[in-house]
This record gives structure tokens, sequence and C-alpha cells, in this order.
């Protein structure tokens, strides 16, 4: 009887129940009717435990970082620094949009914080060049997605918790596909120019692009910290203690200041301003990724530092932010988290009744009537995620659907680090999709154009994207290279 | 509609309040989250302490930041769900449909509260946490699990009581009285999510 919870399930989340009732009405009602009442008590132990969590303090943390990285005046800096690097293309401000939208994801997880904050800036700027609105709005919100599959990413994060997998792991094996879904969209830019009229190539100018002095030196710092590093690492040098170790360091740090000058004489004034604006918060990703694969930090700890980094950003290096700016952006991190948590909590919960009812394996056998090949399971189930992506947020549907589909992929030898990340991208690009898509609503806000023209427009680059997610899909080395050459799966 | 009116103006204002206070400390609480793993990574690798208390205090600023701030979303309509279906409907039938759901999820907390209260003073919340003391004045008191458990109890009874001003205001709008309710402290709920 027990596995009529997830019909049930289904209706409710049909009808509008919210999902965090959801996944606690369908399985506490039918551990009611079957008189297992006591077990109702587990149902509520299990929120509690589930949301008792040290991973999962990374969520408030990335979204506060997120949110302080956004207001502290970043997202001008990463946009004008693509500019700088690709502006000078044909179609230059719809590439600039997606290459924006690749930096921003390394500071954010979140699809909805990049259209927002990028959709605001580029989408004027583009009409202003002779882009259509819709055309604007829709590039802005497909390569939105962008932002959950390269790390930091909230449903990565709750995925690796709900289901047992390593932080580091997924976060590791989002990088190819996010890049993926970035270049796949930069080719659909390009190939399409003519059929849309995108502006010809043309020089970008840059008008009154400053650096602060305290700015000046941190990035000077930062860059030759950051090669030098590189430099120390992946050159074999040989074993070293002490105050060796520091010489080498040292050494490599000098070698790094030489090569910067070498370049300073390669490129424009004005081009070396503007990347200089850029390091500044694209150490955010650097820290945040070089602290977890160093081993320094935990993903959790990392989340806190990256907190604290922009906090030093927005307060002392750009000087972008007041203390009274603090309470709003704590409060709209915590609220958004708040009930992130308490769906985490309630999914914990539903995945003890997934296990007690022998869903997986029911769903398991029905599923493999359906085809034992693996390849054409994977179809479907892109299919299905795809449908599901359309009406439901990533979160919650990974929330729901992970406990479920996992078992039954791991079972049939699929990695289940690959196949997180085949979820992840799938509902993530779901976002995007009419009719429900959360990043659609928001890029028309912030365009002012109607959802539905912007859902015709974005067809071209959902195509590219659906491609991208067969190419996931059916080649797993994309994934899962790095997290393997990293040590991070087997 | 009147009594109805009547009913509602001081649950409002009672929420309102509460969460207004819920909110300030779980910003507060958030803004120790912080601190706590900071502490613990410079103590870490400044000091060469491993610190066994900054994981368990900042997962006890978590839980109550998120017991204190998730009625907030709740009021807000931030509660992620489909409103297709809503959506299709006749607005009467819609406003029924509403209602509904309101009925569903105020039993679903009703059934919680005992759980949770038993929970709270029940055998599990009787176990110290494990590294969390506060000061007295005879010394250090160790933390129980309860203040902790506390948390989801306290976040049970505000969405309750948050459930239990949505239904009355559904009433009133299905009543035809949308127009006479009280402003919710609306804010934006989308920034953030994924």
């Amino acid at each position: 009887m027990l596995i009529w919870f997830l019909p049930l399930f289904l209706l409710f989340l049909m009808i509008g129940l919210p999902v965090f009732f959801g996944l606690l009405a369908a399985p506490g009602l039918l551990l009611w009717l079957n008189g297992q009442e006591k077990d109702i008590t587990l149902l509520y132990r299990n929120v509690y435990n589930g949301m008792d969590s040290f991973p999962l303090m990374a969520i408030p943390f990335f979204m506060l970082a997120g949110e302080l990285m956004n207001k502290g005046g970043i997202t001008i800096r990463l946009v004008q620094f693509s500019q700088a690097l690709m502006g000078h293309l044909r179609g230059g401000l719809a590439q600039v949009n997606v290459l924006s939208s690749i930096l921003f994801a390394g500071l954010s997880g979140s699809a909805v914080a990049d259209t927002s904050a990028l959709g605001s800036m580029l989408v004027p700027a583009m009409e202003k060049e002779g882009y259509t609105r819709r055309y604007a709005a829709a590039i802005t919100a497909a390569s939105s997605v962008i932002g959950p599959i390269i790390p930091p990413s909230g449903i990565m994060i709750i995925y690796a918790y709900v289901m047992g997998e390593s932080v580091a792991a997924l976060f590791l094996a989002g990088i190819v596909p996010g890049i993926l879904v970035g270049v796949g969209l930069m080719v659909m830019i390009r190939v399409t120019a003519d059929r849309y009229d995108l502006p010809a190539a043309h020089k970008v100018e840059f008008d009154g692009v400053a650096l602060g002095s305290l700015e000046r030196w941190v990035s000077f710092i930062l860059v030759r910290l950051n090669i030098g590093l590189l430099l120390w690492v992946i050159v074999p040098l040989p074993d070293t203690t002490g105050i060796m170790t520091w010489a080498t360091f040292i050494g490599a740090v000098l070698v790094a200041h030489a090569l910067m000058l070498a370049l300073r004489t390669q490129v424009s004034d004005e081009f070396r301003t503007i990347c200089k604006r850029a390091i500044v918060p694209l150490q955010t990703p650097v820290l945040i990724l070089g602290g977890i694969l160093g081993g320094v930090f935990t993903p959790t700890e990392a989340a806190a530092v990256a907190v604290a980094y922009a906090i030093f950003v927005a307060f002392f290096v750009l000087r972008t932010m007041r203390l009274s700016d603090l309470p709003d952006i704590l409060s709209r991190a915590g609220l958004t988290s708040a009930v992130v948590l308490l769906l985490v909590g309630a999914a914990l919960a539903f995945k003890t009744v997934v296990s007690l009812s022998y869903a997986p394996q029911i769903l398991a056998e029905f599923i493999l009537t359906l085809s034992e090949n693996p390849l054409v399971l994977l179809f479907l189930i892109n299919l299905l995620l795809f449908i599901v992506g359309m009406f439901l947020d990533a979160g919650p549907a990974i929330i729901i659907l992970g406990p479920i589909l996992g078992p039954i992929f791991v079972d049939l030898g699929v990695d289940p680090i690959h196949f997180a990340i085949i979820m992840s991208v799938n509902l993530t690009v779901g976002l995007a999709t009419p009719p429900m898509g959360l990043v659609l609503f928001v890029a028309a806000a912030v365009s002012r154009e109607k959802v539905e023209t912007i859902a015709r427009a974005i067809l071209p680059f959902l195509a590219i994207e659906v491609i991208v997610i067969f190419l996931i899909t059916y080649v797993p080395a994309l994934s899962m290279t790095i997290p393997r050459l990293t040590g991070f799966a087997n | 509609m009147g009594f109805i009116l009547t009913v509602l103006a001081p649950i409002s204002w009672v929420n309102g309040t509460l969460l207004k206070i819920g909110r300030g400390i779980g910003i507060v609480a958030i803004a120790l989250m912080v601190i706590a793993i900071l502490i613990q990574v410079v103590a870490r690798y400044l000091f060469n302490n491993a610190l066994p208390w900054p994981d368990e205090a900042a997962r006890f600023c978590m839980l109550w930041m998120t017991g204190l701030m998730a009625p907030t979303a709740f009021r807000r309509g931030g509660f992620v769900a489909l409103d297709l279906i809503s959506g299709l409907l006749p607005r009467g039938v819609a406003a029924l449909l509403s209602l509904f759901l309101l009925l569903i999820s105020l039993a679903i907390l009703i059934v919680a509260l005992p759980i949770g209260y038993a929970e709270v003073t029940g055998f599990g919340g009787k176990f110290a946490t494990a590294s969390l003391y506060v000061p007295t004045f005879d010394g250090w008191f160790r933390v129980p699990r309860s203040w902790m458990m506390l948390s989801l109890l306290v976040g049970v009874v505000l969405l309750l009581m948050v459930n239990v001003e949505l239904i009355l205001r559904s009433l009133i709008d299905m009543l035809g009285g949308g127009d006479r309710l009280p402003d919710l402290d609306l804010g934006d709920m989308a920034a953030g999510r994924e």
C-alpha cells in the first residue's frame, strides 16, 4: 500500500500544495492509513535530522556570498572584462552576455541571480546596439542556466547531501558541462548572426574606467600569487622542506611577476585596467575551488571563506557597500535558504518512506520492462527530467527525483556522479523552458518583454542546450574526467 | 465577513510582529554561523587547534535561522508550489482550492505540533550537546539538545499561526473582501533560488 504515496504526492503537487507539505502529507497520510502512526514521528524526526547538517550550511553561505558580490558592484566589472575579451566580435554583446554568465557562475550558484544581475545591465545595452529586446532577454535567460552548473552550485550541494555524494566531486564534474553549455550558446550566436541581423564586429571603447589604489595593489598581489602558486604546483620541483619550500614558492611568484612584466607591453593600458578590475571578483571561484581541491577547506568552510572575502571586497576594496546594506542582504539569503533547508529536511523524511515502500525497486522493474539498454533508458530519463524541469524548479525537482531515480541508474551501472550531473544540467535547463521556467519570468520582469515572446525567441538556444544534455549523457568523460584526475571520483 | 476581519486583524499584527523579531534573530544567526566557521578555519590553520564547538554552534544557529525565517517565507508565498491548475480555474474555484490546500497544510502542522513537543521534552532532548556551553553564575552550563530541537517546534508553531492567518485571508477573499485585507509584509522571495 505504501507505494501509493508516489501518485498521491504527484496529485498533491499538481493541485498546488507547496512541495514541503506535499513531501510530508503523502507519506504521512499513507502511514496513518497503514496503521503505522509511530512512523509519522519518524518523519518529523527525519525532517529535523535532515536539516541538522554541517555540509548543508554551504547553501546559506553561498547564497550570502552571491548576494554580497552582486550588491558589491562586481557585475559591471565582469561584463566589462567579457567585453574586453569578446565585445569586438560579430554579435559582441550577445557573446559578452554568455561569457559574463560563465564568469558569474563561478561566484553564484543561482540562475535567477544571474538573470537579474546581468539582464538589468545587458538587455538595455544590447537594445541600444540594435538587438531586439526579445533576443537580448532570451540569450540572458538561456545563458543564466550556466549558473547552477558551474561551481558553486546550490542544487549540487542539495543533491550531494540527499544522496550521500561528495560535494567536491559534483562541483568538479560540473565545470566542463557548464563551459560546454556556454560554448554551445556562443556557437549558436555566431551561426545565427545573419538570421537575426546581429551588429557587425567593431572595436569596443571604454570611457573613464578607473582603478582604486587599494584595488590596484590587491589585484597586483593576487595575480602574482595565483600564477606563482599554479607554477609551484605544476612544475616538478625536488622535494623540499622548511625554508627551502618557501624559497621555491617565492621563486615561483617572482617568475609570475616577470611573466606579467613581459605581458604588459603586449596589451593596451585600458585592457590591463579592465582585467585588473575583474581580478578581485574572479578570485572567489579560485578561492572556493582551490581551497576544496587543495584539501584546505571543506565545501562549507570554503563557502564561509567566500562570504568573508565578499565582505572584504565590498567594504574595503571596492567600497561599494555600507553597513546599513547588510541586514537586507542577510535577510534575503536567510529567507531563501530557510525554505531550501526545510525542503531538504522534508526530502530526507520522504526518502525514508521511499526506501520503506520499495518504490525504487518497483519502479526499476517497470523501467526495465521498457528497455534493458541503459542508453535507451538514459534517453527516456532525460525526456522525463526535461518535462519535469518545464514545470518544477530545479531544487525541489532534484530533491524529489534524486532518491527515486538515483538508485535505479546506479544499479544499471551509471556512475552516481555522472547521473547527478545529468539530472542537474537537465533540470537546470528546465529553468529556462516554458511554461514554468523561473528564469523566463525573471528575464521578462527585467526586460519588460512578454514571457511568451521570450519563450519563442529562446528556442534555438534551448535546442543547443538539449544537444549538450545528450552529449553529457552519452559521453561520461565530459563530466567525470576532472573529478577522476583530481582523485574525487573512481 | 466583518467578524473574520475582526479576528484577522490581531492575528495579522501578532504574526507580523513575531516574524519581524524572528527575521531579526535569523539575521544575527546567519552572521554568527559565518563567524563560527571562520573561527574554526582560523583556529585550525593559524593556531593549529581544531576547535570542537564552532561546527555545533553554527548548526545551532542554522536550525534557529530556519525555524524563525521559514514562516516569513511561507507568509510571503515563498514556499515552492505549482500553480498550473489554479491558473486555469475560474476565480471562485481557484479560491476554494487554495483554501483546501491551506487546510491540508494546517492538518500537517497540527499533527506535527504534539510530535515536536514530545521530541523536545522527551528522551532525545534530555541529552546534552557535544560541545556547547553557556556561562552562568555557577560556572559553565552544557546546552541540552532540546534547545536545538526547539527550533523546529518554534518553526511549526509560527507556520501554524501563519497558516491560520492565510486561511482567514483566503476566506475573506472568497467572500469578496480581498480589497479590505491588511497588507502582508511582502518581500522578494525569488532571489537566490536556483
